[in-house]
């Protein structure tokens, strides 16, 4: 193995000693940790619907210029919670380039995914490529997607289902923070969800909240998650189970009380490698789209094959070989991932394809200094410089 | 010295209530702080937040050898944890799930989650729960799955129903929520049927803010419900099913384990509470203290009582009274869930017994906010509206 180059992935030592993670994994020093959940234990109050979960639900419906701001369990809960509230059934149009909890959510709902193929130029969801969809066929709902602090095409996606009669709701798992022309991700569609799991910027372990401006939704998502004997109960087809604990609420808290720092920092490592990565052909920083502000929570970058020299996956492995660990974007991608566990055929995307073979995230969290950040950036020029070799070596090892 | 003596002295008619603060039916144990710390540090210093932490990883090891199964696999809540078992026990291209209508208010929208229809059978009179005898007439061809519910106190018929599942060929999954500690001829509840469904919301015996667990000795059964919990994704990222996220935080994890390690004292405590019943109750007549089977391990956390024939007063006015006073004391199981209209479909046969217990039961206030002075204080009091029965429901009437 003497010809191959010096990297982790043919057995030589690894960049970094201690794993870069993914995900922003923002948390509360040992001592806050702990003074937060001696308080709590002091207060003996443990969930359903305690001080802190009502502190946060009234400090995200003021953030997020929403009336209701419903804290759940988790984000998937969240949207399976909005899909039941707002009664979809039957073909529900979803973005084929998003993770498999997009259109996995509608299992959990009468209805089902009609997938759309997203935009070249941004890997989006429009208005331009559903509005066919709606008058080929019967569809009850869009589920829309914000991903990675961006937004697709909400105003005009609205308008859109306004003309033919129909709710829009959104996954907006990556867009705590984000706006649109200064207006909160949060605040848009019939309902919109975003998640708090430790890889996004307001994290609470697990945790996401389900945002209406509209009593009546409000009111049912409340029956299906645990009322609380807030208001009388609506009538729905079933309850649920979609608590948020006061250990959740404690840890988002925290982080909600630090969005700007946090947001902050986001920013100057995504300057840093963004600008870094201009000099490496065939990889590059995928830009904000669609928002007036973003979190820079997900640092997503796109491998061209032919410039780069390697394929994604490649680069992937020879990553995670250095303890990078970067992920593969929507990997396994939603209408793959649906249409293999639903044993069922979509139909072709090509441009969900296109971004679903190509995508790669790096790391952005306190693992990833400004000095990491150089080292990694520096790393990437020297594969992409090296990639005629690495390739090879990469087969022979295979 | 805690008795009312007089009309005047109940809440409901003036006087100051029994308790300042709230007596209720909901345990809100309060593990131990360094332990739950200790346990903290662990995914602390992983980093790791949520879904397969090595704090989760320890939690599913320690249930496992505490229920002596093979497998724990721990969940965000108990709730999708039997949503999610039924929908992987159930008989494809079969939808009726045979289970009690005496039981959880819940337990039949579980069922609707997952796509399956409740098929409600009656409950042993003297058990208050489903056994073979019950279960057996409402198999039909139709039957996905058999859901045997443990009760308030002490368990079902679990090697009977374990017998009908064999003759039947039905699959049979537990909700043993109420039955952690338990053991039935001397076996842990936890590996009976094809498996078993924990909850540990703070309201039960373990305390992990929120969260639940199956347990079971099926390794392909275990690993499908981690693939489920999980969006369905396997090892490697591919997806095999259809799923969800249900997956367990490691906070939650943490304060789970914590409860575990003081469950022995809690137990004990317990104990004391209900024997306290005991004696206290003995001489209330007109309340009947349904006993736990003292040659089995149990809980004793949850504590039940019958009102007899010569109760003076109704089961709702007996509630309102409590109620005033801060004894936040619940109806057992009641409504039944066939009484209840709901937006699924239901299917039941006669459940004329099920009705007339669904009457007749109270759930005492119990748990780690409990006493055994106020016990003591409880049973005074319950045997105060005894002694005042008749001119309280007189005064009641008048009022109305």
């Amino acid at each position: 193995m003497s010809g191959l180059p010096s990297l982790a992935v043919f057995g030589a030592a690894p960049l970094f000693v201690r794993p870069i993670p993914a995900g922003q994994r923002f948390f509360p020093e040992w001592s806050q940790y702990e003074a937060m959940f001696r308080d709590i234990f002091e207060r003996q109050y443990y969930t359903n619907h305690g001080p802190l979960a009502q502190e946060l639900e009234r400090r995200l419906a003021d953030r997020l210029s929403v009336r209701h701001a419903m804290c759940v369990t988790n984000e998937f809960i969240g949207l399976a919670l909005a899909g039941q509230a707002l009664g979809v059934r039957g073909n529900v149009v979803v973005p084929a380039h998003s993770f498999i909890a997009t259109p996995q959510s509608l299992d959990w709902t009468e209805g089902r995914p009609l997938f759309c193929d997203v935009d070249p130029k941004t890997g989006l969801m429009t208005a331009e490529l559903v509005a066919p969809l709606l008058s080929q066929q019967v569809v009850s709902a869009i589920l829309a997607v914000n991903p990675w602090g961006d937004a697709c095409d909400v105003r005009e996606l609205q308008a859109l289902a306004e003309q033919h009669g129909i709710p829009l709701y959104l996954d907006s798992a990556h867009g705590f923070g984000c706006a649109i022309a200064g207006q909160p991700v949060g605040s848009f569609g019939a309902i919109e969800v975003i998640s708090f799991h430790s890889d996004n910027i307001l994290g609470a372990c697990e945790g996401g909240v389900v945002c209406t401006q509209n009593d009546e939704l409000a009111a049912r998502v409340r029956n299906m998650r645990s009322n609380y004997g807030m208001g009388p109960p609506k009538p729905v087809v079933k309850t649920g189970n979609g608590r948020m604990s006061e250990a959740q609420a404690a840890v988002a808290l925290f982080n909600l009380d630090r969005y700007p720092q946090h947001r902050q920092r986001n920013k100057r490592v995504f300057e840093v490698v963004r600008n870094g990565l201009t000099e490496i052909p065939g990889l590059s920083v995928r830009e904000q789209n669609g928002v007036s502000e973003s979190n820079y929570q997900n640092l997503i970058c796109l491998v061209d094959e032919e410039r780069f020299g390697l394929r994604r996956d490649d680069l992937c492995r020879i990553l995670h070989a250095e303890n990078i660990l970067a992920g593969r974007g929507f990997h396994p991608t939603a209408h793959h991932a649906y249409a293999a566990s639903h044993a069922s055929s979509v139909g072709a995307m090509p441009q969900a394809e296109h971004y679903a073979d190509r995508t790669i995230e790096l790391p952005m969290n306190h693992a990833l200094t400004e000095r990491n950040a150089a080292r990694l950036i520096d790393f990437l020029g020297s594969i992409q410089r090296r990639s005629g070799v690495i390739r090879q070596g990469l087969a022979e090892v295979a | 010295m805690y008795a009312k003596t007089k009309l005047e002295d109940f809440a409901l008619f003036g006087g100051p209530p029994l308790f300042d603060s709230i007596r209720s039916i909901s345990n809100l144990v309060r593990p131990d702080i360094d332990r739950f710390l200790a346990y903290s540090r662990m995914f602390f210093e992983d980093e790791c937040y949520s879904g397969g932490g090595r704090v989760e990883k320890l939690l599913e090891a320690r249930l496992a050898s505490f229920h002596q199964v093979r497998h724990c696999v721990s969940f965000c809540g108990g709730f999708w944890a039997l949503v999610l078992a039924m929908k992987a026990l159930a008989l494809n291209g079969k939808s009726e799930v045979v289970m009690p209508s005496l039981t959880y208010r819940r337990l039949a929208d579980i069922v609707a989650w997952a796509g399956l229809t409740p098929h409600f059978c009656e409950v042993d009179p003297v058990r208050l729960c489903i056994i073979a005898e019950s279960a057996r007439p409402c198999i039909n061809d139709n039957t996905a799955l058999i859901l045997g519910v443990h009760p308030i106190v002490n368990c079902c018929d679990s090697e009977g129903l374990e017998a009908l599942s064999v003759e039947s060929g039905i699959p049979l999954l537990f909700d043993s929520v109420e039955s952690v500690y338990e053991t039935l001829n001397g076996r842990r509840v936890g590996s009976f049927g094809r498996a078993e469904c924990f909850s540990m919301q703070s309201s039960k015996l373990l305390n992990a803010f929120e969260g639940g667990y199956v347990t079971t000795n099926d390794d392909a059964l275990a690993l499908r419900l981690r693939s489920a919990r999980g969006y369905g994704l396997d090892a490697e990222d591919g997806p095999t099913l259809p799923g969800m996220n249900a997956r367990q935080n490691e906070i939650h994890a943490a304060m789970a384990l914590a409860a575990l390690d003081g469950v022995e004292q809690q137990v004990e405590l317990n104990r004391r509470r209900y024997e306290r019943y005991k004696t206290g109750l003995a001489s209330v007549p007109g309340l009947r203290l349904v006993a736990f089977d003292e040659s089995e391990r149990n809980g004793y956390k949850n504590i039940v009582v019958e009102l007899l024939g010569d109760w003076p007063i109704s089961r709702e006015l007996t509630l309102e009274l409590l109620h005033k006073d801060n004894l936040l004391c619940r109806p057992y199981y009641s409504p039944a869930l066939h009484q209840k209209s709901t937006g699924y479909a239901m299917v039941w046969g006669d459940l004329t017994q099920t009705e007339a217990l669904a009457k007749r039961f109270l759930m005492l206030p119990c748990g780690y906010f409990l006493s055994e002075e106020d016990v003591v204080r409880v049973c005074d009091y319950l045997r105060a509206i005894q002694t005042h029965g008749a001119t309280i429901a007189q005064r009641k009437e008048s009022a109305s």
